[in-house]
């Protein structure tokens, strides 16, 4: 079938868009229900400090507010992913850890109100040293922030393979560097919103998030609610990016407050909300050592990686290790040592972020840069000199099944003519390359598959249900072609039902790159179940064998007598007629290796398959100004087959926006505990006018499990993007950068530093 | 984020505008395009009782020729400025930094006035109520000390209007009008230099119009930002040239923006005012740059200004 | 406090209302109206997600008092359909793929319709312009560029 695909593979119109031109798409903040209560949230003025009480009582003498809560009205539960991590009690009672933390909060009737009940909550605090780098919370005396953990460190990642010192110490080549980055904001068009509302003993919530399945555990445990009394719904998401991945502390609040007041609750967060008191990407301080041999061989490579942690664990053990994992996953590492320390400090919660690990990824590859320069050879030879290749393992034991790396490598730089450029360099400019590897999917239990329900109707049409989520990259639309091409009929015959989590089944969510390869490969399954059923009852009424017979626009027919054939909307109802709709199932679970855990057991099979790119950037330095500018960037991408090629060139583009031109312009600054540019006028994400001319390269190549060939669409270029633009910074300057992002003040300062390298 | 409480005024004669302002003895703000005045009421920066919405007031929305002058209504929109002919032709400097002031939607609904007469900024000035309680009451929001600054004697928000340097260059004048009468003064002279209260303008006083002198000039305006578009001055530097003389506006870096004379445009003019604005620029790390960055620019930028000219003008 | 009365041809329908004084446009378009294609992303002019048209010119809804308009027309996403069909800036963003998580959609759409309006064949670079007054997230903004020359081709 998969040779004469007519939907799969073509540059359809997404399923969602319509709702969304017309702006008839409903968002969090958009939704109304009969007594609807508005919520604000009192939050901490303090980085670090310990509650002595909170008194909401004042709020509820306000006429118009109907309940006031504070974390004492929680069940004493603290979240966290892993057993291990569990120390966030989202409203706290014992201290807060940073500014702008959730501390009380208040329903009513409307804004005005609640501002002024929560003016008349009292919280005494007594405030505590605080501690703001990571670096110096690490150190002996510096403030504890968890009790449980000592010297501030949350998590320690350590992977040693081979022998390490033993292969540097006979390297060629060896070169130490330091790399920093600041954290950046994920900066979603949509602030953060939750709407819950408790009835009969069932609590319903409509929130952005990429996996309801967790969210709803998460919150079944905090507020001690049986999980099928707790049902997340679905709503559209204005981006997520990783940080609408996991439980926030809204979540809580608004739950709490809904129970109090048996009233739907709204609670939307302002812009700068959003950015101090929902998630944060990690700062990163990264300490790269490479071996090389002569011939540009990767013999060893010891990092030490510091991510700022924030106040609480979040998705600790995780963020500790991907920025490695999706390393050693793109080349081949016979040694390599790793410690990957995750450091609390006094600043918000953290999360994962699409672009994650950029001072560690771009360091690696400029570093490389230099190297290879050194040694005379050329960065897209090193590359693919230790590239890894289909049926490798990498360094920690995953097997790479099908890797286009290669192709992509080869098409970009043919693309950007970078041999030549890169040698024969002009002045002020420069080129480089970055490399990355994806997996799909990674470990995350029983959670870790997707099962999807599929029924015909009976006028022919379908109903997909999914537990897939979608937070504007297509996930939807993605399911939607995956069954058109499986059942014969366009995609506007097909109802989603997905995201919700009464009805669908669990779903890894769309946090860990597996919706294409996961989720969609569970509707696939389900879809050729279902296909079966109408084939055989065809078979069966049009009197040829089964083996005759193709779904092709909304009719089953014989292949070799055309002129034989029905209706889909006939055969379903001939099922009915037997009491036997078409309905069926199908699951897909990845290979994994479950004996894997992220601090305890760092190798096994991390996910079914791996996705690779490459990404090239072209820039000019202004030496007067430090300023960047980008021209050009050219992303290729294996990706397996694009189930929607329009779709995968939106993700390409918009993360050489987000990843790429973000290397020159985000950054989250900081004076103590406070965020100084939480905002969308300071924090700057790149406009249409600071984009480069944009080639998109789609590496099309067939992963032997994927659905129709299909990978993860996208997120290599967020995870290379930088380390391109890095590269070709040192191309042009003949400097290593030492922090991002590369304003241009400290470009200016790496070029008054380095006066004369060329 | 909703607005605080205030009342609604529509005034349609400044007379009108004057009278509202001081039956609410003067606890009050004039309102044209709201891009400047509408976040800081966000914000909480300020409570007045009444907005007095002075867009309906004919007189101040007219952009007429007149002598050898374009007199501008100061609710005339830079959109509208940006496509006036005479600035087109004459006052390529001005052109220029009208075109970089914020986007486009903006220039369409901001005005001239307001953005001569916006309020400085400062990264940890411009937040909201809960976040600049946390930190604790600067000087501009009326506490006693400076939170960028440690133990600053002023405050040092920037100024960061795109156009007044402009204005100042081609010897613009600014037509004031309060309840004690009428004035013409300077474009400079609108500003105090002090952070905290940044202009001269007296309470209830009204920007009436600009005078701009039509003459052929030569100039552009050059504008450190981190972004192409939306983004506030971290520098800016507006050169206009003429009959062989030049001016010199610097914004985006203090209080307040500065301008300078040079007698004759050479090499060595140019050096020595590059020189002498660097001296005079005091910024503090309250930009998303660093300090001795921008003031580092306002040298270069200066110097890159003129030999665009030389090159020919336009960007 | 005292309301305002205010007089608004919110998409061509003539409508009489009372706001508060302090009310801002994207307020009333949002919770009087239900017009909730027009988003609150920042709320301080920076993003342009709540941008309507103004009398056909493209304005910030988030920055503008709604007794500010009285007497003027306004036109949402909501009012873009022309006789049931989508505008061709509507289609072209279906169809160039320029719509992701679609929460800048409406206002990325009406700050094209307003450089419609008043330039109907834009250049490339008048369209990057325009558009640089909006933020998105998703895109990297190329096929929303791509959109708005395709949808300028189609209305000439």
């Amino acid at each position: 079938m998969d040779d004469n695909l007519k939907i799969v593979g073509k540059r359809v119109v997404r399923s969602d868009s319509y709702a969304k031109v017309t702006g008839s798409a409903l968002y969090t903040a958009d939704l109304k229900l009969p007594g609807m209560l508005v919520a604000k949230v009192l939050r901490s003025p303090y980085p670090h400090a310990k509650i002595i009480s909170i008194d909401v009582s004042g709020a509820l003498k306000v006429p118009g507010v109907k309940a006031a809560v504070s974390g004492f009205d929680a069940y004493g539960v603290k979240w966290g992913v892993f057993r291990y991590t569990q120390d966030h009690a989202m409203l706290p009672t014992d201290k807060v850890r940073y500014i702008g933390e959730d501390v009380a909060a208040v329903a009513a009737v409307d804004e005005e109100t609640a501002l002024e009940g929560l003016s008349r909550i009292k919280v005494e605090y007594e405030p505590l040293d605080a501690v703001f780098d990571p670096v110096e919370s690490m150190k002996d005396g510096a403030p504890q922030i968890h009790n449980e953990y000592k010297n501030n460190i949350n998590i320690h990642v350590h992977i040693d393979v081979g022998e390490v010192d033993k292969a540097m110490a006979k390297a060629y080549l060896v070169r130490e560097d330091t790399f920093k980055a600041a954290g950046e904001a994920y900066a979603m068009m949509e602030p953060y919103a939750v709407v819950a509302s408790y009835a009969n003993g069932y609590l319903d919530l409509w929130m952005p998030n990429a996996g309801p399945h967790v969210r709803a555990k998460a919150l079944s445990n905090l507020l001690k609610i049986p999980l099928n009394r707790v049902r997340v719904r679905h709503i559209n998401s204005g981006g997520a990016f990783g940080g609408r991945s996991e439980v926030a502390p809204g979540d809580l609040v608004a739950s709490l407050l809904t129970i109090k007041s048996g009233r739907p609750v709204k609670l939307v967060l302002s812009r700068e909300e959003n950015a101090t008191s929902s998630r944060q990407v990690h700062d990163i301080v990264a300490t790269v050592k490479t071996g090389m041999k002569k011939d540009g061989t990767i013999v060893a490579k010891d990092y030490k990686v510091i991510y700022d942690g924030g106040a609480y664990s979040s998705t600790g053990p995780i963020a500790t290790s991907i920025p490695f994992y999706v390393y050693e996953e793109c080349y081949r590492f016979p040694n390599v040592r790793y410690n990957g320390y995750r450091v609390f400090t006094n600043k918000g919660i953290r999360g994962m972020y699409g672009c994650h690990g950029r001072a560690f990824l771009a360091g690696n590859e400029a570093q490389m840069d230099m190297m290879a320069k050194e040694l005379g050879l050329d960065p897209v030879d090193v590359r693919l000199k230790n590239g890894l290749t289909a049926g490798e393992m990498t360094a920690t034991k995953s097997k790479i099944t099908s890797c286009g790396l290669k192709d992509t490598i080869i098409e970009a730089s043919e693309k950007t003519n970078f041999k030549k450029r890169w040698k024969k360099k002009e002045k002020n400019r420069g080129i480089g390359m970055g490399c990355v590897a994806i997996m799909c999917g990674f470990p995350m239990g029983f959670r870790s598959g997707s099962s999807c329900y599929v029924k015909i109707n009976d006028d022919g049409q379908v109903t997909l249900v999914t537990g897939l989520v979608d937070n504007g990259q297509g996930n939807e639309s993605m399911v939607i072609q995956v069954a058109s091409e499986v059942l014969g009929v366009p995609m506007e015959d097909i109802n989603l039902v997905n995201a919700d989590t009464e009805v669908t089944n669990l779903d890894p969510g769309a946090y860990s790159q597996a919706a294409a390869y996961v989720g969609a490969n569970a509707v696939k399954a389900a879809c050729e179940n279902v296909r079966k059923r109408l084939i055989s009852i065809a078979s069966e009424k049009l009197g040829v064998p089964e083996s005759d017979i193709d779904l092709k626009d909304r009719i089953a027919y014989s292949i070799k007598q055309p002129d034989k054939r029905m209706p889909i909307s006939w055969i379903a109802r001939e099922a009915f007629f037997r009491g036997e709709p078409i309905v069926a199932t199908g699951s897909f679970f990845p290979d994994i290796d479950f004996e894997r855990e992220w601090v305890t057991r760092p190798w096994g099979q991390m996910a079914g398959t791996f996705s690779f790119g490459t990404s090239v950037a072209e820039v000019e330095v202004d030496y007067e100004t430090g300023k960047i500018i980008v021209p050009r960037f050219t992303a290729a991408h294996d990706c397996g087959r694009p189930i929607n090629p329009m779709a995968v060139e939106g993700q390409m583009e918009g993360s050489i926006q987000q990843a790429g031109i973000a290397t020159i312009t985000e950054g989250n600054m900081w004076y103590r505990g406070f965020l100084l540019n939480p905002d969308l006028l300071e924090y700057k994400v790149p406009l249409a006018c600071d984009m480069p001319e944009i080639d998109t390269i789609i590496v099309s190549s067939h992963d032997p499990k994927g659905p129709f060939g299909a990978k993860e669409g996208g997120l290599t270029v967020r995870m290379n993007a930088y380390s391109a633009i890095a590269c070709a910074f040192t191309n042009a300057t003949g400097i290593l950068f030492e922090e991002l992002p590369l304003t241009p003040d400290k470009v200016l300062n790496l070029l008054e530093k380095n006066k004369g390298v060329k | 984020m909703i607005l605080p409480k205030f009342e609604y005024k529509k005034a349609r004669t400044i007379e009108e505008a004057l009278e509202i302002y001081s039956q609410y003895n003067g606890e009050a703000f004039y309102l044209a395009g709201g891009t400047d005045l509408v976040p800081l009421l966000k914000h909480r920066l300020f409570n007045p009782k009444v907005v007095i919405d002075i867009k309906g007031i004919e007189e101040l929305k007219t952009i007429t020729k007149k002598g050898g002058n374009l007199l501008v209504g100061p609710n005339a929109t830079l959109y509208e400025l940006k496509g006036t002919p005479e600035i087109q032709e004459k006052l390529p400097c001005l052109f220029q930094s009208l075109d970089a002031t914020s986007c486009e939607t903006l220039q369409m609904r901001g005005t001239i006035g307001g953005n001569i007469m916006q309020n400085t900024r400062c990264l940890q000035y411009n937040k909201s109520l809960e976040w600049r309680t946390a930190r604790g009451f600067c000087y501009k929001m009326g506490g006693k000390t400076c939170n960028v600054v440690l133990n600053a004697k002023a405050c040092y928000s920037n100024y960061c209007g795109d156009n007044a340097p402009s204005l100042m260059t081609v010897d613009a004048k600014a037509r004031i009008v309060g309840p004690t009468g009428e004035k013409t003064i300077k474009v400079e002279k609108l500003f105090s230099g002090d952070g905290k209260e940044p202009f001269t303008v007296k309470p209830g006083e009204i920007l009436k119009g600009i005078i701009i002198p039509l003459k052929e000039t030569k100039g552009a305006y050059e504008k450190l930002t981190v972004r192409g578009s939306i983004d506030y001055p971290l520098v800016g530097v507006a050169v206009t040239i003429k009959d062989g003389s030049a001016k010199v506006g610097v914004t985006g870096i203090g209080p307040c923006p500065r301008v300078y004379e040079l007698k004759e445009v050479n090499e060595k003019e140019i050096n020595n005012i590059a020189d002498k604005a660097y001296e005079d620029a005091k910024p503090v790390l309250n930009a998303v740059l660093t300090p001795a960055y921008r003031k580092k620019m306002v040298g270069v930028l200066i110097k890159r200004v003129f030999k665009r000219i030389e090159k020919g003008g336009s960007r | 406090m005292k309301t305002v009365k205010v007089t608004i041809n919110v998409n061509n329908e003539k409508i009489k209302l009372q706001v508060k004084p302090y009310e801002t446009l994207l307020e009333t378009l949002r919770e009087r109206l239900a017009l909730t294609g027009a988003k609150e992303a920042c709320s301080l002019g920076s993003c342009g997600s709540c941008t309507v048209l103004l009398n056909g010119t493209p304005v910030r809804s988030c920055l503008i008092l709604t007794p500010e308009v009285d007497g003027a027309s306004i036109t949402t996403i909501e009012g873009l359909k022309e006789d049931g069909k989508l505008h061709p800036l509507q289609e072209a963003f279906m169809e160039k793929g320029a719509v992701q998580c679609g929460f800048c959609t409406s206002g990325m759409i009406m700050t094209a319709k307003g450089l419609l309006n008043r330039n109907k064949k834009p250049s490339r670079a008048e369209i990057i312009k325009s558009i640089s007054s909006n933020i998105c997230r998703c895109t990297g903004y190329k096929k929303i560029v791509e959109a708005v020359e395709e949808a300028s081709k189609k209305m000439a």
